[in-house]
């Protein structure tokens, strides 16, 4: 059972301002008690496949500059610096 | 793009009356987001290097929308989403760069479900777009803009998104030709990331050819992509007529269960007899896993999603709202809840689903069951050379009618989910019509087959003749 | 039983390029927000391209302190938010599936002390905050991205110290291994960052961090110990918990318990495939491996008879060993040693002084063949030294232009001496009763020909003068 305390503390780790609890209970009960079915997958054993590549196919350390003035382009920035919300 | 070769037409008058049909209807279906402006202008220049003979593309000025969650540079990229209202792109996707070599011409960005979470496009920040076989019905999703841009004639073909089904699921419900690659075939630099271990970018075109045609230009190892493999340089049009004599095609019982709706099962069984009578062999398979797929792709695709979009913040780019006066995390949290609810939804439960709290039981085991999936999937490609399923068990449905039934929406999604877990290529072509309701036919192959797999939907396309939308 | 352990943060500033983008890896000398690019900003749609050399170096510093090294290594997201990391998760390595960081268990040995090593990880350095604003209300952070993706290799020891003393032993040799690796400038700012975490009796373990400084970790440990001791005593429980050094106070402080709450939802970064490191990349790191440095101490004492602590200064810094090996010969090598480890210290002690240092290996050997001959005395060849690491010219230039040659003229010398004795009466007649104190003759002829007198020469004379 899902319950509202744990979607408040959910919303604080995802750090989203969700102002009604009660409509995600109820929701998002419905969603991970569906989860549940993967319980009776029987995977218990199984091994996670996971693709790999050789050393030698990754990319040159070289240094290649960025040359378009990136930080004017994005917005928030007071002289060149990126601004945000004082920290506690 | 022979017309345009031959002369029969300027690249310009082609353009400019794809612009027209575009402001006569798009108030109807809503596929667009943004229009080029430019885009008249860019066709006349190819008519220009045409007439002094110099080089051009292969794509001759050809309009292609693309869906908004792929970079193009400087140009608005939302994913239909508040959060990302004002961001400019400063940089092009792969693929974008890889079509504007051939000379392709983007004319416009296709509206879609807010960062590609949805199946029927009514998850738009910016409003749900409509099926123009009828505009009161779903188009799909979550690629539902570039379905219906190229349904309806506003494009020549379209770039969409396909995580679980984004790409065949609009292509099903608006009649085109909807295509989702091998892992790794077409570069992800660019498209904004929504479950980035299983989405790929894929083509909607009318034919199985144009797709074929697409392929060539857009997939292939990238350097800025570490997940692309190498596909050796397939020319996927060559031989794109080779037939199905012979092979082998199993059914995917799984998919065909309760509630299939009648008529979409009677098109599956019509398209069996036409492969067969094609000379193709076609009999029942199981794969046991798809019973769990959906509840394994919600959970990674969930956990994924709370990652990749993490970094919304509106610190660097974003929407106007000043952080004077905020501390940092009531600011964040406030700026966050620009996103739609269905967004908030899976971010609450990618929160959930990993979390050390709930032993992250949810996640580990559904990579195990994308593991033995995978290794089912494998195993039928042995025996079988190709899979066979509709592409939605139901038919396109009202907007409005689902939109409050998160799990039954899920199940929508329970035939094309297989293929982004276990990374095979997928394909949905138009194959018949129910009461002027679109219903798509998939077909799929074994990991990097996708030249004999277009080889499988050329073949069962040749066999359908479906009547052009009337909107 | 006080049981410390480490967690050490270096960054590889040998490289030329990012972790994860072609962007410059030593971030220093950029203006602010200069040395970004959409990849290491996390723009949307940006992915991860990941160094191989980064590989390789950190694959190196693993088997420089003897860990395991496994056959694929995975690197994993974690997940939280701050305003210092661009995509509000740091890509790091853990081991949940498996050994997949890039270096397993190890071992180091300071004296007769060994320390074991947990693992090593290669992750992204965050950006950096700077806080404006005086006023509490109109306060902002500032961010800088140019440090955003830098290369990191997180050395994470087990709680093995048993005082400050060995933790400092400790990052003295790993400094000195990771320059001598040619991976880390360790004296750049900032590329040496740690963390500790400290219990006593058996007791809780307290987490210390936000410590400035290696000098700073040895007081911020020391308080530590103190702090949990006068708990102890007073039998006050010691709860386990993070805390901040405060370098104003120079105490330890009590994070908010926010911390404990984090959650970071870690889980494999797809967008990164495993790396396969073959046994034929090892074979040829351990080709490529700098020889240690106490492979090379000991063969400064065997093979050349350089005294125990000339080689220990000479070997433990990669700036004197290197040019040593370029400059010595069989013969001078004693005495080349002798001129790095007494008269080049003074002149080099800083990173500023060595970059604008013009000595070159053959001016060492110009110089111990010099003093050797007898050419140059040891004061004036002290003076050249000076000399050439100013203008890096020939040794021949600036004997003669600061006339450094020695006065090895016995009729020049003769006249000196004369005067010298002539001007300490005093001297002269302690001298002739107690031979002893010729010296100070000695030294005032050293004095009037400004160092250059041969002293050998110089005594033999004089003694011939005082009868």
């Amino acid at each position: 059972m899902v319950t509202e305390e744990e979607i408040e503390q959910v919303a604080k780790l995802m750090k989203i301002d969700v102002h009604d609890h009660k409509e995600f209970v109820e929701k998002v009960h419905d969603m991970i008690n569906y989860f549940d079915i993967l319980d009776s997958a029987g995977v218990e054993d199984e091994e996670i496949i996971m693709k790999d590549l050789p050393l030698s196919s990754l990319r040159e350390d070289k240094h290649i500059p960025y040359d378009d003035k990136l930080i004017e382009k994005l917005n928030n920035y007071k002289g060149s610096y990126v601004r945000a919300p004082k920290m506690i | 793009m022979e017309g345009v070769k031959k002369g029969d037409f300027s690249a310009e008058d082609f353009m400019s009356a794809t612009i027209d049909r575009i402001k006569n209807i798009d108030d109807k279906v809503h596929a667009f987001l943004q229009i080029n402006s430019d885009a008249v202008e860019q066709a006349r220049q190819i008519d220009k290097k045409l007439k002094l003979g110099e080089k051009i593309g292969a794509c001759f000025g050809m309009p292609i929308s693309i869906k908004d969650n792929i970079c193009i540079k400087n140009s608005k990229t939302t994913c239909a989403s508040k959060m990302l209202e004002n961001f400019i792109a400063p940089y092009d996707a792969t693929v974008i760069s890889k079509l504007k070599e051939q000379d392709a011409v983007f004319v416009g960005k296709a509206n879609m479900d807010e960062f590609a979470m949805g199946l029927t496009t009514e998850f738009s920040a910016y409003g749900p777009s409509r099926n123009p076989w009828n505009t009161d019905y779903v188009p799909g999703g979550s690629s539902g803009g570039s379905a219906v841009s190229v349904s309806a004639f506003e494009c020549v073909a379209s770039l969409g998104s396909d995580t679980g089904g984004s790409v065949r699921n609009p292509a099903s419900f608006c009649s085109t030709v909807g295509y989702k690659p091998t892992y790794g075939l077409i570069s992800r630099y660019g498209l904004i990331s929504y479950a980035n271990s299983i989405e790929q970018i894929g083509p909607i075109t009318r034919t199985v050819k144009d797709t074929a045609f697409l392929l060539n230009i857009i997939s292939g190892l990238d350097a800025n992509d570490n997940t692309t493999i190498d596909n050796g340089s397939q020319d996927y049009l060559s031989e794109i007529d080779s037939g199905i004599e012979g092979r082998k095609i199993g059914i995917v019982k799984e998919m065909m269960g309760e509630g299939i709706d009648s008529s979409v099962l009677s098109a599956t069984n019509d398209a069996v007899s036409r492969l067969e009578g094609l000379g193709a062999v076609c009999e029942n398979v199981s794969i046991d896993m798809v019973k769990y797929s959906v509840a394994a792709y919600y959970t990674i695709t969930a956990t994924e999603a709370g990652s990749n979009l993490a970094r919304y913040d509106n610190l660097r780019y974003g929407y106007d709202f000043p952080v004077e006066g905020f501390e940092f995390n009531s600011y964040i949290s406030k700026a966050r809840a620009k996103f739609g609810p269905e967004v908030i939804r899976r971010m609450i439960l990618g929160g959930f689903v990993p979390s050390s709290g709930h032993a992250g039981k949810y996640f580990l085991k559904a990579l195990k069951v994308k593991s033995k999936l995978t290794k089912e999937v494998n195993e039928a490609f042995k025996k079988y050379d190709y899979l066979i399923a509709p592409t939605v068990p139901i038919l396109p449905f009202k907007i409005g009618e689902k939109i409050n039934d998160p799990v039954s929406l899920f199940l929508v999604d329970i035939n094309t989910v297989m293929s982004n877990l276990s990374g095979i290529p997928s394909i949905s072509i138009p194959f018949a019509m129910s009461n002027g309701l679109p219903i798509g036919m998939q077909m799929m192959a074994k990991h990097l087959d996708d030249k004999s797999l277009l080889q499988a939907a050329k073949a069962l396309e040749n066999t359908v003749h479906l009547p052009e939308v009337s909107i | 039983m006080t049981k410390i352990g480490l967690e050490i943060h270096c960054q590889l500033t040998k490289l030329e390029s990012k972790l994860f983008c072609s962007c410059k890896a030593n971030y220093r000398e950029h203006e602010i927000n200069s040395n970004i690019c959409p990849v290491c900003m996390g723009l949307p749609g940006t992915l991860p391209r990941i160094n191989q050399k980064a590989i390789e170096k950190a694959t190196l510093i693993a088997m420089a302190l003897n860990c395991s090294t496994p056959e694929k290594i995975a690197f994993f997201r974690k997940n939280y938010f701050y305003p210092d990391l661009p995509k509000n998760f740091q890509i790091t390595q853990l081991n949940i599936y498996g050994d997949t960081s890039v270096g397993g268990s190890g071992m180091v040995t300071i004296g007769d002390k060994k320390i074991r090593i947990s693992r090593i990880q290669l992750e992204e350095d965050p950006g950096r905050l700077i806080y404006e604003g005086s006023s509490s209300k109109n306060q902002i952070t500032l961010v800088d991205y140019n440090r955003a993706g830098t290369p990191l290799v997180e050395i994470v020891t087990e709680p093995d110290f048993e005082n400050p003393k060995q933790v400092r032993e400790f990052l003295n040799i790993l400094s000195d291994l990771l320059e001598n690796l040619d991976v880390s400038d360790p004296s750049l700012e900032g590329a040496m960052r740690a963390d500790a975490n400290v219990s006593i009796e058996g007791g809780n373990k307290v987490e210390i961090k936000n410590i400035g400084s290696f000098h700073d970790l040895e007081k911020a440990v020391h308080f530590e110990i103190t702090r949990q001791e006068s708990l102890h005593s007073r039998d006050i429980p010691i709860i386990q918990e993070t805390r901040h050094w405060d370098d104003k106070r120079k105490i330890t402080i009590s994070s908010r318990s926010k911390e404990e709450e984090l959650d970071y939802r870690y889980f494999l970064e797809s967008d990164i495939p495993w790396i396969r490191i073959g046994k034929e990349i090892h074979e040829k790191l351990k080709l490529e491996m700098p020889e240690s440095i106490s492979s090379k101490k000991e063969r400064y004492v065997s093979k050349y008879g350089i005294p125990d602590q000339v080689a220990n200064v000479l070997s433990s810094d990669k700036f004197y060993s290197d040019l040593f090996e370029k400059s010595h010969t069989e013969n001078n090598a004693k005495e080349i040693a002798n001129i790095i480890t007494t008269d080049l210290m003074g002149l080099v002690d800083t990173r500023e002084k060595r970059e604008q240092s013009k000595l070159q290996p053959s001016h060492l050997n110009d110089l111990a063949d010099s003093i050797r001959s007898g050419k140059l005395t040891r004061t004036s060849a002290k003076n050249a030294l000076y000399e050439i690491v100013k203008s890096g010219n020939e040794l021949s230039q600036v004997i003669s232009e600061l006339d450094l040659g020695n006065v090895s003229d016995e009729n020049e010398l003769l006249n000196i001496i004369s005067q010298v004795i002539s001007e300490e009466p005093q001297a002269v007649e302690q001298a002739k009763s107690n031979p002893q104190t010729v010296n100070f003759l000695v030294g005032k002829v050293m004095q009037k020909t400004k160092g250059k007198a041969d002293p050998k020469l110089t005594l033999d004379l004089l003694k011939k003068e005082l009868g």
